[in-house]
């Protein structure tokens, strides 16, 4: 059977790769630059490239076929898939293989990133298409995949609303940085009218991608952070442009200027997957008419180990990040929470800090890793995933101000981000290497239980990865990409400025 | 683990070769930024370390992600993100280092080492992608099943009894164990739940829910085999211990390798006459709701008494011991009659009488004097009649009976005044203290029998910090008993020589009721509410699990703003049991009749 599955696989990609390869034409065609494998051949005969790009297109669709055949994938674990996958071949196509063939080597520097920045929304574009259609024209696992009902799109919405709510707030305090980007609600109110209906719209769309969430309170909440993204992206780079006539906001400057927005879209996206999963978990509770058989027990079961393993790995973690700390100055900006200024009372908050995150991630990700390696991929995430929540947002109002979230900021506070992801990967593996020294999930004692753990194993493999990765990979080069060659951050008081970073000239020139 | 580490991690080196070619290839390494290793103009010693560089970073890919390589896409993802990691820690924290400055992870050094990030990806693609080819997973993804075959035990460590001892037994076992199925746990108990007997008087006193303080053993364990029975026998020398399951009549047979005898005590009735008849015992959640019935009763039928001095009898409750079970209990029935005396308007509160008879010259004797007397004090203050240096001599219906002849009419005689061990334990072919105590040897083996172990009340335990004595009955030396047993038994499974048990009591904590009580913390003494918030803090935080924690924390906060519940649960409240004749089965509960000798050793 494997020797037909996968070549079938590889057509299936194919014909999505090649669906996706013209909408990703016709997007490129707009923001006016083709950057891709098939530009090579511009000189020839009009017609010739664009054939030569969808030939690419199928091929490179017919590789994300064979990569994901082999897993039992719903449609939005296949979307996550597919925006990697996208995003690898932007790094493949766009900045190695197309200069290589051109100039004849591979031009790795920001400056070629960022002038290759609409391209790379073009094949997260291309890549999210392509496992989109893959996922329609492919039979879905011999047990069902999980079925959109009444139940979920109400859910969905209802998450939409919750998280509208937040979004708009969020967004608001970004007032003065969104300026013309039709983002600013300082004023106008069909701007509070667009991001209130983008907000419901994107609970509903994660509703229908993700029907009968299986996860984990944690996983969901990542997976919600990237569908953040995914939305800002979708709302505030292109729809939104488009409707006002601008044009996909793809470029540097367009997306620069739309940045402030991204922190609340990826809060917005945590948040409503989080009320999601509660709805429908409300739901199950009060309205299923069978209970169905669940193996997995109540988080209260096995939480107050969970959240002592998480302190303690927190702890470490936290032990971890003070290097960086100590190293970028930061102490004492941490003190001043408390309203103290040494750098030892900073260490103190540091460290209750970094222990209660630490036991929230034990609760909300107990039982996810299945080896150091899912381990460190989780925590990583939840690293990411506390830098915008952290330092990004809440430190500036516990200090007194409001956040700011332009990209110098950002660039300012990557020493934090580096700082933040050591700590969620330490987090991660701490807890993990205690959670497997009281559980051995691969020592089975009965038939039963081998199954169970075979069957979580996995479930998280075949999904999470992809979630991992790409929060990584963005969470890293976006902020470099974008803040690399931006005037020096600003001259705001000591203290914000204190909070993101010691010095303002951090946003450097671009080599 | 199918896929052994060493395997995948030389894999992973080789995959790393490969995955190191990559950029080293597509890159001129000495342009500023890449991944280049040493100073500029190293040329091919450069590429060369960079090389052993990503070998080594391929091996640690192997070791880190040898669960999970039996997805391509999730390998091959993985890869990516261990790339970018690598990219943090070599160009942007090491190579820094290597050249002599400090790593400041700032926008200018990312964005300098740009190319390095995306050299880096690259090489985490690649890495990802060779691996599980090298590891043969690639065209059969599933089939590197990575859970160990299940195998079938070969050993067995019975614990009988499922109390303090039994439980902390059993829990250390299993994380000691975890990785051993080759060794069965089983646990035999005629309860199916922790009884968590310090908030035993709150039950009987209608402070606290009694399921609220007994915790199902199964939630406990995630591979300990429960066997909800009664044990029959125990035959030593066939290493065989015969159980009736609960409720049936079926007799199994377990083999063990090991034998934990954590059975616990019971109270020892036979002292006085008419014990067994007519007093309350407060050992297990069928005696606190007994008791507590029992009370509520004789508060609704005082309320309509016409007789005085009937109802004197019915209001006066005596409990008979004056260690800290006695002293906890009478506290908490003061509590509990004049929290609910309020419903009852025929009842003066002049007439109700709290007694404590005990025979020593002074209540509390696990405790210092300065204490001891503050306890009394204190209660002697809220109305309860202390009756010291007097024995008991007989129970009755009616009356309580001293040795110097005193009578104290009463309905109620609660005894806390003497627990015995385990009356099974008479059965087994060892030595047994006056008491009828298991004598063990301070590693805990049970005299002579070096794979039989004793804990908890059943046991008489040498005390290592007191020579001649030997460690009191208590929960607290219970549970550490238990987990000495577990490291012991696995000591000896391993060939280890077995080590002797060390424990010194920690702290004491009575309660006195209506927030006072007296702690002794290693010498250090508290009193009064800083005490009682002390012994509230300490057992809510010893009580199993989160769940009970909760309900526990609910029960008291309803407690300080409500009156007790006063609903009485039995089919017949009217007759108190213990007033005429004694009732049928009581005291059966608590005092398991011994079970016929074991057949003889053969
Ligand atoms: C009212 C009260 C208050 C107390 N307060 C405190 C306190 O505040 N602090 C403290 O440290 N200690 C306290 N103790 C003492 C403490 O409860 C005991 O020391 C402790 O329970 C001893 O543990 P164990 O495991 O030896 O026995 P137990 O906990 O009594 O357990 C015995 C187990 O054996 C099982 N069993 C009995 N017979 C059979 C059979 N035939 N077959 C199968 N299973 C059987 C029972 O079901 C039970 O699970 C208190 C005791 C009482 C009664």
């Amino acid at each position: 059977m494997k020797q037909r599955a996968l070549p079938l696989a590889a057509l299936r990609g194919a014909v999505a790769g090649a669906a996706a390869g013209l909408a990703f034409a016709a997007a490129m065609r707009q923001s006016g630059a083709l950057v891709t494998v098939a530009s090579i051949v511009h000189a020839s005969p009009a017609g010739l490239d664009f054939v030569a790009h969808l030939l690419v297109a199928a091929a490179v669709g017919a590789g994300f076929g064979t990569l994901v055949s082999s897993e039992r994938l719903g449609v939005g674990e296949l979307l996550f898939w597919g925006l990697t996958y996208g995003m690898v071949w932007w790094f493949v196509g766009a900045l190695t293989v197309a200069p290589m063939l051109l100039a004849g080597r591979a031009i790795w520097t920001v400056a070629a990133a960022q002038a290759a920045l609409p391209s790379l929304f073009g094949h997260l574009w291309y890549g999210a298409i392509t496992a989109l259609i893959y996922a329609a024209i492919t039979p879905g696992p011999s047990d069902g995949r999980p079925r959109v009902t009444g139940g979920t799109v109400g859910a969905g919405v209802l998450a939409g609303v919750a998280g509208a709510w937040l979004l708009e707030r969020l967004i608001a305090t970004q007032s003065p940085w969104l300026g013309t980007t039709g983002l600013s609600l300082a004023t106008s109110s069909p701007a509070h009218r667009f991001v209130f209906l983008t907000g419901v719209l994107g609970g509903l769309v994660f509703a229908l991608l993700y029907p009968q969430p299986r996860d984990a309170a944690g996983p969901g909440l990542i997976r919600g952070a990237l569908f953040g993204f995914v939305w800002w992206a979708a709302a505030a780079l292109s729809a939104l442009p488009e409707i006002n006539g601008g044009g996909l906001a793809w470029s540097l400057e367009a997306v620069r200027a739309r940045f402030p927005a991204l922190p609340a879209f990826v809060l917005y996206g945590g948040l409503v997957a989080l009320v999601y999963r509660w709805l429908l978990a409300a739901g199950r509770l009060l309205f299923a008419d069978d209970a169905t058989p669940r193996d997995e027990e109540g988080t209260g079961t096995r939480g107050l180990r969970a959240i002592g393993r998480g302190a303690f790995a927190g702890l470490i973690g936290g032990l971890v990040f003070t290097l960086v700390m100590v190293r970028v100055g930061f102490l004492p900006t941490v003190a001043q929470i408390v309203g103290a200024a040494s750098p030892w009372s900073g260490f103190l908050v540091h460290l209750v800090i970094a222990n209660i995150i630490g036991a929230s991630y034990g609760l909300l990700f107990l039982g996810r890793s299945v080896g150091t390696g899912s381990a460190l991929g989780w925590g990583v995430s939840y690293g990411f995933f506390w830098w915008i929540l952290g330092p990004l947002t809440l430190l500036p109002v516990l200090l007194g101000g409001a956040p700011r979230w332009t990209p110098q900021v950002a660039g300012a506070l990557i020493p934090s981000l580096v700082g933040h992801l050591a700590y969620g990967g330490a987090v991660g593996i701490v807890f993990y290497l205690l959670e497997v020294r009281y559980n051995p999930w691969w020592v089975p004692h009965t038939e039963l239980m081998a199954a169970q753990s075979e069957r979580r194993r996995a479930e998280v493999l075949a999904s999470a990865s992809a979630l991992w990765v790409l929060v990584v990979m963005l969470g890293l080069t976006l902020p470099i990409m974008l803040a690399c060659g931006m005037a020096p951050a600003y001259s705001g008081t000591a203290t914000a400025r204190g909070a993101y970073g010691q010095s303002s000239g951090e946003a450097g020139p671009c080599p | 683990m199918n896929t052994s580490i060493r395997h995948t991690v030389v894999a992973g080196g080789i995959s790393g070769l490969v995955a190191g070619l990559v950029p080293a290839l597509s890159l001129d390494v000495n342009s500023p930024g890449t991944m280049s290793v040493g100073p500029a103009g190293w040329g091919a010693v450069s590429v060369a370390l960079q090389l052993v560089l990503a070998m080594l970073g391929g091996a640690g890919f192997g070791a880190l992600v040898r669960d999970q390589l039996d997805g391509r896409a999730a390998t091959a993802a993985s890869g990516l993100l261990y790339g970018l990691l690598w990219w943090i820690v070599g160009p942007l924290t090491v190579a820094p280092m290597a050249h002599g400055h400090i790593p400041t992870w700032s926008l200018r050094d990312a964005t300098a080492t740009f190319p390095a990030l995306i050299a880096s990806l690259f090489y985490g693609g690649v890495l990802g992608g060779v691996l599980p080819l090298l590891t043969g997973t690639f065209g059969n993804p599933r089939a590197s099943a990575r859970c160990e075959p299940v195998v079938r035990p070969v050993r067995r460590i019975v614990i009988l009894g499922g109390g303090f001892g039994g439980v902390s037994v059993a829990q250390r076992l299993e994380f000691l164990l975890a990785r051993d199925p080759s060794v069965q746990i089983t646990m035999v108990s005629q309860s199916n739940y922790l009884l968590f007997t310090p908030m035993l008087a709150e039950v009987a006193a209608s402070g606290l829910e009694p399921q609220h303080i007994s915790a199902p053993v199964r939630a406990a364990f995630l591979r300990v085999e429960f066997r909800h029975a009664e044990l029959e026998t125990v035959n030593v020398a066939a290493r065989l211990v015969r159980t009736r399951a609960a409720g049936a009549a079926r007799i199994d047979a377990l083999h063990y390798d090991h034998l934990v005898l954590a059975l616990g005590a019971v109270p020892n009735l036979r002292r006085v006459p008419g014990l067994e008849a007519h007093a309350f015992t407060l050992k297990s959640l069928d005696d606190a709701n007994r008791l507590r019935n029992h009370v509520i009763g004789l508060l609704e039928r005082a309320d309509v008494e016409v007789d005085p001095h009937e109802r004197r009898r019915q209001l006066t409750f005596v409990v008979v011991g004056g260690g800290f079970a006695g002293a906890e209990m009478i506290a908490e029935l003061r509590d509990l009659v004049h929290s609910v005396r309020r419903f009852y308007r025929g009842i003066d509160p002049g007439a109700l009488r709290f007694v404590l008879v005990h025979s020593g010259e002074r209540i509390l004797p696990e405790l210092g004097s300065a204490l001891a007397a503050y306890a009394r004090r204190k209660m002697e203050a809220r109305g309860i009649e202390f009756l010291l240096g007097a024995r008991m001599a007989a129970a009755h219906s009616d009356s309580v009976v001293l040795a110097d002849g005193r009578t104290v009419p009463t309905r109620t005689i609660v005894w806390a005044a003497g627990n015995q061990p385990h009356p099974l334990l008479r059965s087994l072919p060892v030595e047994r203290s006056q008491s009828g105590a298991v004598i063990v040897e301070p590693t805990l083996q049970v005299k002579g029998l070096p794979n039989v172990w004793a804990v908890g009340d059943c046991a008489q335990i040498p005390d290592a910090f007191h020579e001649g004595s030997s460690c009191p009955p208590t929960a607290q030396h219970a549970v550490r008993e238990g987990i000495a047993v577990a490291e012991n038994i696995v000591a000896v499974l391993r060939g280890i020589a077995p080590r002797p048990f060390r424990f010194r009591t920690i702290a004491t904590l009575v309660a006195l009721g209506h927030r006072t009580a007296v702690a002794d913390v290693r010498g250090w003494r508290f009193s009064g509410f800083l005490a009682w918030a002390m012994w509230r803090t300490v057992y809510w935080w010893k009580l199993p699990g989160l769940e009970k924690k909760i309900r526990v924390a609910l029960d008291w906060t309803i407690d300080l703003f409500f009156p007790r519940d006063v609903a009485l649960l039995t089919a017949s409240p009217s007759v108190p049991q213990g007033l005429d004749a004694p009732e049928p089965g009581r005291g059966a509960s608590s005092v398991p009749t011994p079970a016929a000798p074991p057949p003889p050793a053969t």
